[in-house]
């Protein structure tokens, strides 16, 4: 075999089977360092073998009867170093459970269980710090390197290595258990590994410019990791939502971002450069999960984006259904984003008052205080009214609370193409 | 594993808060009790009766008062034995001071161990002594050199003698404050979330439960030589 197929059998391996190895061996030694290292050099034996002996019929149990081999090495070695010590006088613990509890050899050749559910479930619980969740996620069921993750969530390494060392210690001294969660316990841990997901999503989503491409990739590993969610969870159709919204989103990617970094909005974009391939996945994966009649926040949320993905211009989408679906996502999921995001639905569906109605009650809430689109929101339903005057007082009061430079620069430029009707809409 | 169920309050109960505590404790002791997940535990007596001290230099400085300048202050806590942290979160969710309070989980350091006295404690037989809680408050300054065989020499010696001396209840070291978390339950939804409640430089080390004739022995106890890295909090159990 050639270096390069090697290499790339070994890359397919790594995409495929690193959360499976790490995950059975945590299981079998409830060490998640120990873990991590012996599935590393499971990988690099497999570079320096396969060459020679040919990828193996099944690369994964290859892999985990490998590291799993290297684990029991370690912890015999140590085991070993610990009767030492205490031949030595010292205090030290008996090498008890590891010669007992541990197999002879590891052949993990009639692997039947796959491990990945405890180890993503036992990664988000919600006891363990929310930065540490996800870093955790990424390095032990998506094998991000330690630096990668760093890179990822713009943190020196030496702030990433603690986290990680910090949430994994919490794991084993405060007792979280590996395992799936018992029925009872299974929805709400659900729609908390799911909110981590969904999380890595989008903080790679909203990196925007062409710098970030590292953090670009954190979109791709969440939709894989929620795809394999999907496919362990088959019944959970919140999951299936979950990889469909995601997909949905994705494939607006090239279109979101112009030339110079900056946001496109929604009805700016070009939508032939949508990825059709993902609406399409998306679409089909969405009709599935709904068939299920057990909606969720995943599943209402990815079909608004289904209805953006099956319009062909704004002034086109089904801003009727949209506002519909908002109406129940408040229900499941009260905010007042969602209630903002329902009154622009009603308003573009035609009745503008009814929307700004909504924005006024909004006014009054303190958790939008300084929350810019509040303001910007109404600017522009204000703008669509045909409504100058009170457009340009909207973009004033938001423009203070922009967050980021491209933000003023759009709220500026509708400022003054308002300010510019104005005057026309002044003359006789 | 054993856990210290920490209830934390921020304010005395209202008349509705309070008996809704009187009508529900009991029930969720007998149940906890039941299934032998809940060893023992008690209420304090109010924070207003505390006494913090340290030794600095030699000399003992004692002042009025809880530890913390916190409006928050534990109003009593819990010792469990569980499966793991999921079985503890479960039981704290059920506690009614979670339902309007907050409910602070803390693994134990090895090495706890429990006797009869302890067991007795727990049913409030206390005879003609009075239990006190000795908080340990650890992370001021000077820091404890912990890796220090000396220092944790001193503590052991110190522990050792209580016992010898038929004074301690129980003692033991907790994990850090790395290893808390702290349970709230609003609308009748578990809300889990990482760290202890209060989040100051400050945190507690390790708890110990003494038995004395009076206050002025309590504080006497807690001068011991590993008070010159820690502040220590004394306050009474409550007593009907």
């Amino acid at each position: 075999m050639t270096t390069s197929a090697v290499q790339r059998a070994v890359d397919t391996a790594f995409r495929e089977e690193w959360g499976r190895v790490v995950a059975t061996l945590i299981r079998r030694t409830g060490d998640w360092d120990l873990a991590e290292e012996c599935a590393q050099e499971a990988f690099a034996e497999a570079l320096r073998r396969w060459p020679a002996d040919g990828v193996p019929q099944r690369p994964g149990a290859w892999l985990t009867t490998v590291a799993g081999n290297r684990a029991i090495d370690r912890l015999r070695r140590r085991a070993r170093g610990a009767e030492l010590l205490e031949q030595a006088g010292r205090e030290a613990p008996p090498p008890d459970a590891v010669e007992g509890e541990m197999p002879e050899r590891f052949d993990e050749t009639d692997q039947i269980e796959d491990d990945r559910l405890r180890l993503i479930f036992t990664c988000c619980h919600p006891a363990l710090p929310l930065e540490g969740r996800v870093a955790l996620t990424l390095r032990s069921l998506a094998g991000l390197t330690m630096p990668e993750i760093a890179r990822a969530f713009l943190v020196p390494e030496a702030t990433m290595a603690k986290r990680l060392t910090r949430t994994k210690a919490k794991i084993v001294a405060a007792g979280i258990p590996y395992r799936v969660p018992p029925a009872h316990l299974l929805p709400e841990r659900t729609s908390g590994v799911l909110a981590v997901l969904y999380l890595m999503f989008n903080e790679g989503y909203s990196a925007s410019s062409g710098t970030e491409l590292i953090r670009a990739g954190l979109c791709d590993e969440a939709i894989r990791l929620t795809r394999a969610l999907h496919q362990l969870m088959p019944d959970e159709p919140e999951a299936t939502g979950a990889v469909a919204l995601m997909l949905l989103h994705h494939s607006r990617r090239h279109a979101r971002v112009g030339g110079d970094g900056e946001l496109i909005t929604l009805e700016e974009q070009d939508r032939s450069r949508w990825d059709e391939a993902e609406i399409a996945e998306g679409m089909g994966l969405l009709e599935s999960a709904l068939h299920r009649r057990q909606v969720g926040p995943y599943q209402l949320q990815a079909a608004i984006a289904a209805c953006h993905a099956r319009a062909p211009s704004v002034a086109e989408t089904d801003w009727q259904e949209i506002a519909g679906l908002y109406a129940l996502l408040e229900v499941q999921m009260p905010s007042p984003v969602v209630r903002l995001n329902r009154a622009v639905a009603v308003a573009m569906a035609g009745d503008f008052e009814a929307g700004l109605a909504i924005i006024d009650e909004l006014s009054g809430d303190a958790r939008l205080e300084r929350y810019y689109l509040l303001e910007a929101t109404r600017a522009d339903l204000l703008r669509r009214r045909g409504d100058p005057v009170a457009a340009a007082e909207a973009y004033e009061r938001a423009l203070p609370l922009a967050p980021s430079e491209a933000e003023r620069r759009y709220l500026s430029g509708r400022l003054q193409e308002v300010k510019t009707a104005e005057g026309r809409e002044a003359r006789p | 594993m054993k856990y210290l169920l920490m209830i934390w309050a921020d304010e005395l109960p209202t008349p509705e808060d309070l008996a809704i505590l009187q009508r529900e404790c009991p029930a969720w002791s007998e149940e906890m009790n039941g299934r032998g997940v809940r060893l023992f535990g008690r209420e304090l007596d109010l924070p207003e009766t505390a006494t913090t001290l340290r030794v600095r230099d030699g000399e003992t400085l004692v002042t009025d008062g809880p530890f913390a300048e916190t409006k928050e202050f534990i109003a009593g806590f819990d010792v469990l034995e569980c499966a793991d942290l999921d079985e503890a979160i479960e039981v704290a969710a059920k506690h009614p001071a979670s339902w309007f309070q907050a409910i602070e989980i803390r693994p134990f350091t090895d090495g706890l161990e429990l006797g009869e006295k302890a067991f007795a404690f727990g049913r409030g037989e206390d005879g003609a002594a009075r239990p006190y809680l000795l908080t340990m408050w650890m992370g001021g300054s000077p820091a404890a050199p912990l890796d220090d065989q000396a220092v944790m020499d001193e503590g052991k010696a110190w522990r050792q003698d209580l016992e010898a001396r038929g004074l301690q209840v129980f003692g033991n070291a907790l994990g850090g404050p790395g290893t808390a978390t702290t349970v709230r339950v609003r609308d009748g939804e578990t809300l889990v979330s990482d760290g202890p409640l209060i989040e100051t430089k400050e945190y507690i080390a390790g708890i110990d439960v003494v038995s004395c004739a009076d206050p002025g022995q309590a504080i006497q106890l807690a001068t011991q030589p590993i008070a010159r890295y820690l502040a220590i909090e004394v306050r009474p159990f409550w007593t009907e």
